[in-house]
């Protein structure tokens, strides 16, 4: 604690010329915390007594890999709130009227309620990898009844699973094929939004050396990939499902970065487009894009080719498989020496001051607008909000997109409504000092001070001049020239702030 | 990061376009535009003063219906398609051009209008027609269609700036960042002047600003120049907050209850403080008027053009002669079918109308290319665009904030402007 270390971001930046240190030990401490820094939406003494349980880290991260092995009861409770974040398109049709949110807003309520609360916490992020790698921005027009059958059906069915099958549910997704036109698209006359975003975001990506060629003729295997609409007489059963319109499909033959189809007649346009996206699922520009964006989530912010290039082959080798690659990725000697080398986005910032101070769902409290409703909006002002981001290419994981001033105030000031305990509409907050001392009054201002730090910041050294910092502001607040001469009574109105400016500090942005 | 080697003549010698921006601006670098290098703290305590116009973006939001605001008057077709919507040409505001009236709730706008500070430019639009809410604003905002390109316009002006001050690009009203500033500039959000505060207990504040300060010192630590931002856009505003209060209420009568009038209210104080801004983004919304549109003393659109009229003239009149330095532009994400629908509405369409305010224009005039409302002229049913946002938006990059034309290359890729006439060109 009373290091006179370099800070850490300093040896951060020291990072990659450290990667060929000594041989990582798994089994300490240290790697514990920084899986869980990577793995979690925020470290919880819950979440350190689970890994204790499992014997270790990795065998922890073992039981990660098996969500549905873990109860998650307390999060189920919680997600009763918002009955429509997992309603199929043909229920909104019929309850609400053309363009209403109430289903998007209530997945993003969930989603957010589960990425405080679940027990499933590496679920919740690679959820939000694939809803980011998969975007579709929620909430926005057009996918107002369908965007929670994909969370449900693309995303969540497939997080730990095969990437060519997630892609393949997504292909017949209705509220991708809205999302990016493809709904509308005519053979005759291709709309080639999708075809581009597929190669560009989805699989390939922009190096893999495509030509225009290439997207006109992946959309014209695209072509007919449909959605049910009102115009259509047979929709009352299917309004808002996937439906294949032959008519609409464009017949001959197609070719893509060297896969090609006869696609001989409108009959079998499903099936060409199914053949395209297995080979592109399999392309090996897809496994080093995947490979790539896992290691820049998951390890730095500019990965080793070395790492990419191994992890694009475990997902090659592994059929595309994630859990092997994640498995190769958290295992790696690269991991183990990135600790630190990762900034939270504005998001998992507020969200893991919520978990590190105990917030708890009030069983049986259904109030749609509760505390989770309005940090909701909090993250929006963030530019961060659950499945939020505007455009095709999802939410940028790197440190130097997250820059901006009033962002930075909105967190602050998120950390000190969390921390005064000021939503609580359907919320509870445990006492801070029961919650983060014990419940033991600290016999000295520096012990506070340590004591604090150790509980929020566990595994991180906090600087003599950080931690000087923290005792300067409770001398200044209470007016004592001296922090040893503050009062016990003055820990109730400092304690709050206290833990806010730890919140506020550079230790916090560290993922 | 490896560059690709492919020079571009254009590109090389963009004025105030490093290499690295414009790759990084076009999309070229792809995962590399975020190389940490380009991104270094430094660059943001190393701004000079902006000296250039400020432009003011307020978004319409929902589709604003350019027929209603400058109602084409003079054309038969126009009663005829919206018989019970259409603004009266008796109760029009005359403009001199016997094809155009102004929606008589634009009536305080009359000022700025005699004076020249004042125009609209007719049937524009963005390339996209989709008539959908999303699609369109996001095209609106990204303005680079049929490219890869992932940011805003707004935020590639800014990165064509360069400069990352604190106050160059302030997005007021919603606390978000706007479509337009989507990207990798500094962008400070807020609310309101008044609500940017640090939220703790009034006697602690002090306290905690210099706690974080000393938290926040170390330049290699990656939130650091935004800590430090923060700081120092607290204090400035925190000046200018306690010098309104000093002053009392402004003279100015802004609309009551008006999140616009609010929003310009707190741009004028930014823009009179002079703290480095060059673009300032506000929006409106409520513009989606499917049912009971009105006509002309009455309806949601009067009321609606009647807010964001006078929220512009007492921002003008506040503002005095400093107006001159400003451009108001507003930018909706798509106009309204050009005949009304069955409830005394209109659903989506395309062609709109923009208005422009502020110093540096041919003002008191109507521009723009008039296509007719006859049925061969409309497009789908639409007003037919015939002039593209970014000419307008070009054309006030390169006549009042003197950006070169690679510049505007840059922030509007594969376009080529067309001139609308609607900026004086510089006189010196």
């Amino acid at each position: 604690m009373r290091s006179s270390r370099p800070t850490k971001q300093h040896r951060l930046e020291r990072g990659a010329k450290q990667a060929r240190a000594a041989a990582p030990d798994r089994s300490s401490e240290k790697f514990a915390l920084h899986l869980l820094r990577r793995t979690t939406f925020g470290i919880t003494p819950d979440l350190r007594a689970d890994v204790a349980d499992a014997g270790g880290a990795l065998a922890w991260l073992e039981q990660q890999f098996d969500p549905e092995s873990i109860d998650d009861g307390t999060c189920s409770g919680a997600l009763a709130a918002w009955p429509f974040a997992t309603t199929d398109p043909q229920v909104n049709h019929a309850t609400m009227g053309a363009g209403n949110a109430t289903s998007m807003e209530d997945l993003v309520r969930a989603t957010l309620a589960r990425q405080i609360w679940s027990r499933r916490q590496l679920f919740e992020v690679m959820v939000d990898f694939w809803s980011n790698h998969l975007n579709i921005t929620c909430p926005s027009g057009t996918v107002w009844a369908t965007k929670a059958w994909d969370d449900i059906h693309v995303v969540r069915a497939n997080a730990l699973g095969r990437f060519e099958d997630m892609l393949q549910a997504s292909v017949t997704s209705p509220a991708m094929l809205l999302y990016l036109n493809n709904a509308q698209s005519r053979g005759d006359a291709v709309n080639e939004n999708y075809a581009r975003e597929l190669l560009e975001l989805h699989t390939v990506g922009l190096g893999a050396g495509y030509q225009h060629r290439d997207i006109v003729n992946a959309a014209r295997a695209l072509s007919g990939l449909s959605v049910w609409d009102r115009s259509d007489k047979a929709a009352a059963l299917s309004l808002g499902t996937f439906r294949y319109r032959a008519e609409w499909h464009y017949v001959g033959p197609v070719s893509v970065l060297g896969w090609s189809h006869p696609n001989g007649d409108a009959a079998g346009g499903v099936e060409v487009a199914r053949s395209l996206i297995a080979y592109l699922a399999r392309h090996p520009s897809t496994a080093e894009r995947i490979a790539r964006k896992l290691a820049v989530r998951f390890v730095r912010d500019h990965p080793s080719a070395a790492l990419v290039r191994r992890l694009a082959r475990v997902y090659l080798d592994s059929d595309t498989e994630i859990v092997p690659v994640l498995r190769a990725l958290f295992t790696s000697d690269e991991f183990a020496n990135a600790v630190g080398a990762k900034v939270r986005r504005p998001a998992e910032v507020v969200i893991a001051g919520w978990r590190a101070l105990g917030a708890q769902p009030i069983p049986g409290w259904l109030n749609r607008n509760n505390a989770v409703a309005q940090l909701r909006w909090t993250l929006s002002e963030m530019g961060n909000a659950p499945l939020g981001w505007p455009l095709p290419d999802g939410y940028p994981d790197v440190a130097a997109a997250w820059k901006g001033a009033g962002l930075t105030l909105t967190a602050w000031n998120a950390h000190l409504t969390a921390a005064t305990h000021r939503l609580n509409n359907g919320v509870l907050w445990p006492d801070l000092a029961t919650h983060l001392l014990d419940g033991a009054v600290p016999t000295s201002w520096d012990g506070l001070v340590d004591t604090l730090t150790a509980r929020l910041l566990p595994g991180q050294r906090v600087s003599p001049a950080h931690r000087a910092a923290f005792l300067a502001f409770l001398a200044d607040a209470a007016g004592a020239a001296d922090p040893g001469a503050l009062r016990p009574q003055d820990l109730k109105a400092l304690l709050p702030v206290l833990v806010a400016l730890v919140l506020d500090s550079p230790y916090w942005s560290v993922r | 990061m490896t560059e690709p080697t492919d020079e571009c003549q254009e590109c090389t010698s963009a004025r105030s376009v490093s290499r690295r921006r414009f790759l990084q601006a076009i999309g070229v670098t792809g995962a590399a535009v975020a190389a940490p290098s380009m991104f270094s703290a430094q660059a943001a305590f190393a701004a000079g003063p902006h000296r250039g116009p400020v432009l003011v973006v307020i978004s319409l939001r929902g589709g604003m219906d350019g027929l209603s605001l400058v109602p084409p008057v003079g054309d038969p077709n126009y009663a005829k398609l919206r018989p019970s919507i259409a603004v009266p040409q008796r109760t029009a505001i005359p403009t001199d051009d016997p094809r155009f009236g102004l929606h008589p709730a634009l009536a305080p706008l009359r000022p700025l209008w005699d004076s020249k500070r004042l125009s609209f430019v007719h049937a524009v639009a963005s390339a996209d027609t989709s008539r959908s809410h999303f699609n369109a604003t996001a095209e609106l905002e990204r303005s680079a269609p049929g490219t890869n390109v992932h940011s805003g316009w707004l935020d590639r002006v800014l990165r064509v700036n360069g400069r990352n001050a604190t106050f160059e690009a302030v997005a007021l009203g919603t606390g978000g960042r706007p479509g337009h500033l989507v990207g990798e500039s500094d962008v400070l959000t807020m609310r309101s002047l008044s609500s940017f505060t640090l939220a703790g207990p009034d006697t602690l504040c002090p306290a905690m600003a210099k706690a974080l300060r000393a938290l926040h010192s170390d330049p290699k630590a990656p939130q650091t120049s935004s800590a430090v931002a923060t700081l120092t856009a607290l204090d400035t505003v925190g000046t200018i907050n306690a010098q309104r209060a000093k002053a009392g209420a402004p003279a100015t009568a802004y609309p009551a209850n008006s999140a616009l009038g609010a929003a310009l209210a707190d741009a004028a104080a930014l823009i009179r403080a002079d703290v480095g801004l060059a673009a300032l983004a506000v929006e409106i919304g409520g513009w989606d008027m499917h049912i009971a549109l009105g006509n002309a003393g009455e309806g949601q659109f009067a009321a609606l053009a009647g807010q964001v009229a006078a929220a512009i003239a007492a921002f003008a009149a506040d503002l005095g002669k400093d107006f001159d330095r400003v451009n108001v532009v507003t930018m909706s994400e798509f106009g309204r079918r050009a005949g009304q629908n069955g409830s005394g509405g209109v659903d989506h369409g395309h062609g709109n109308a923009m208005l422009l305010a502020g110093g540096g224009l041919v003002g008191g005039k109507v521009h723009g290319r008039w296509p007719g409302l006859a049925k061969d002229d409309l497009d789908q049913g639409d007003l037919a665009a015939t002039t593209d946002y970014r000419d307008v938006l070009a054309e006030f990059l390169v006549r009042r904030a003197g950006l070169g034309q690679n510049a505007v290359s840059v922030v509007f890729p594969n376009y080529k402007p067309r001139p609308v006439g609607a900026f004086r060109r510089p006189t010196a």
